[in-house]
């Protein structure tokens, strides 16, 4: 597990950045934001600039756009709906039962491999070091998110027994139960090398990340009191997943940073919750290997 | 008889009463299947449309016998009014549903008549008629995260099966 220092540390370094970031617009302007949702078309919403996101333009309407946008498309672009808008733009909130989800399904699977992540990470006693390598970027038909793992080499004979994989679901339902939202941040990277102090992989990553992105920026979201570093953007609250298991843990063989183990689930938003015999299917299916995997392009 | 109050009360009672006797009651129900053969989707009170439903249905049953057996070609006479109505039943009718052992019609409550006496309204139509649906089913979109699961669960039993065949 992550000591309690290295928790704090990075979680430290998060809000003293989000709070700087928040420091660069002192005085309140004003942008408009043009919604584009069926029904709504058109309409003007005048919001500050810096400190609303797309969350608070979705307050402002009922409460169902509040609990069933996952996240919010800003000008044609994936955005997630706890960063702050900075200029006019035209807003729509995607949900999962549009006529086009796959940007939500993609971002859904992200979102919830994050949370399997943050799970394995609290799940040991402090003794043990957990590394997350990466979160493989799956397709949703494969049948499983994964996140591959690097345990404690004093774990490598361990296997999962069916009780530790019924123990890690009850601590991500904890965190499920909590509804704690991802706040993403985008930082340049010298400070996300100091969040990620303690890890050296999760550093390799940050950089992969900059050198790839156009503005040499890296997005970190925290959840709780972890941060973490996603392939694109994630939903907004752990509150959206309503059924979620871990289902296997399958070691991949000796990699860069020890024995690679590849940590498996299967989960469904509240939305679209499945019935036990269709939920029992998919998840005797989740259990396998999950092998294919597609880079997508955020 | 004794003229008890128990006449007066109908519980449990499942037979209908329609028009003068049970023998008008017979030709009103000839001339509603007349109808439905003919024009396959008709619209007619709730009770009467139930009562359609048992014969229509029996009406199939004799034609999928075929043309040549003596009962079916009897009974399309007596219940068809319309006799151009008997080449329809065993050329189109019966060879629709020859893969179906039951259930040929459908029947569909709508609003209550405008006139005065509101009667409550049904539609009756064969199954697989050429008019566009009553009631469409609300799916959920093919692209949803549960139907994308679906479809890769599957594929995947698809590839399996086959995999099975071929070994």
């Amino acid at each position: 597990v992550l000591g309690m220092y290295s928790l704090t540390q990075g979680c430290a370094v998060f809000s003293r950045e989000q709070a700087r970031q928040r420091a660069l617009y002192p005085r309140t302007e004003k942008i408009e934001v043009t919604l584009q949702i069926p029904g709504l078309q058109g309409t003007l919403l005048v919001m500050n600039k810096g400190v609303s996101t797309p969350h608070s333009c979705a307050r402002h309407l009922t409460e169902w756009y509040v609990t069933s946008s996952a996240l919010a498309l800003v000008d044609g672009n994936p955005w997630p709906l706890h960063q702050p808008l900075t200029q006019s733009c035209s807003l729509s909130l995607l949900t999962f039962k549009d006529t086009d989800p796959l940007l939500v399904n993609q971002a859904y699977w992200r979102s919830c491999a994050a949370l399997l992540g943050q799970v394995l990470e609290d799940a040991f006693k402090e003794d043990f070091s957990v590394e997350l390598i990466r979160v493989p970027e799956v397709l949703v038909t494969s049948g499983a998110f994964c996140c591959d793992v690097v345990l404690d080499p004093q774990l490598d004979a361990w296997n999962p027994s069916e009780e530790s994989l019924r123990s890690l679901t009850r601590g991500a339902q904890q965190l499920i139960h909590r509804d704690l939202p991802w706040e993403p941040l985008e930082v340049v990277p010298p400070v996300a090398l100091e969040v990620f102090s303690h890890s050296r992989c999760k550093q390799e990553e940050v950089e992969e990340k900059s050198a790839q992105s156009p503005k040499g920026t890296v997005m970190l979201y925290r959840c709780g009191d972890h941060v973490l570093l996603s392939g694109g953007p994630l939903v907004a609250r752990t509150g959206l997943c309503s059924q979620y298991e871990v289902t296997a843990i399958h070691p991949l063989g000796e990699g860069e940073w020890g024995l690679h183990r590849r940590a498996q689930g299967l989960s469904l938003p509240f939305q679209l919750q499945a019935h036990h015999t269709v939920w029992r299917k998919l998840r005797s299916r989740a259990e396998k290997l999950v092998r294919k995997y597609y880079l997508s392009q955020f | 008889m004794r003229l008890n109050i128990q006449m007066l009360i109908s519980h449990g009672r499942v037979a209908r009463k329609m028009g003068l006797g049970p023998e008008s009651r017979i030709n009103m129900l000839r001339n509603i299947l007349t109808g439905l053969v003919r024009h396959e989707r008709i619209e007619t009170t709730r009770g009467r449309a139930d009562e359609v439903r048992f014969y229509a249905e029996k009406l199939i049953d004799y034609a999928k016998k075929g043309d040549t057996d003596e009962k079916a070609m009897k009974m399309a006479n007596f219940w068809l009014t319309e006799k151009d109505l008997i080449p329809k039943l065993f050329k189109v009718l019966a060879p629709r549903f020859e893969t179906q052992p039951k259930a040929y019609t459908r029947m569909a409550r709508i609003p209550n008549r405008e006139n005065l006496d509101k009667a409550a309204m049904a539609v009756l139509e064969y199954k697989g008629n050429p008019f566009p649906p009553l009631q469409t089913a609300k799916r959920d979109n093919e692209l949803t995260l549960i139907n994308q699961l679906l479809k890769g669960y599957r594929e995947e039993r698809a590839q399996q099966a086959a995999a099975k065949v071929e070994a």
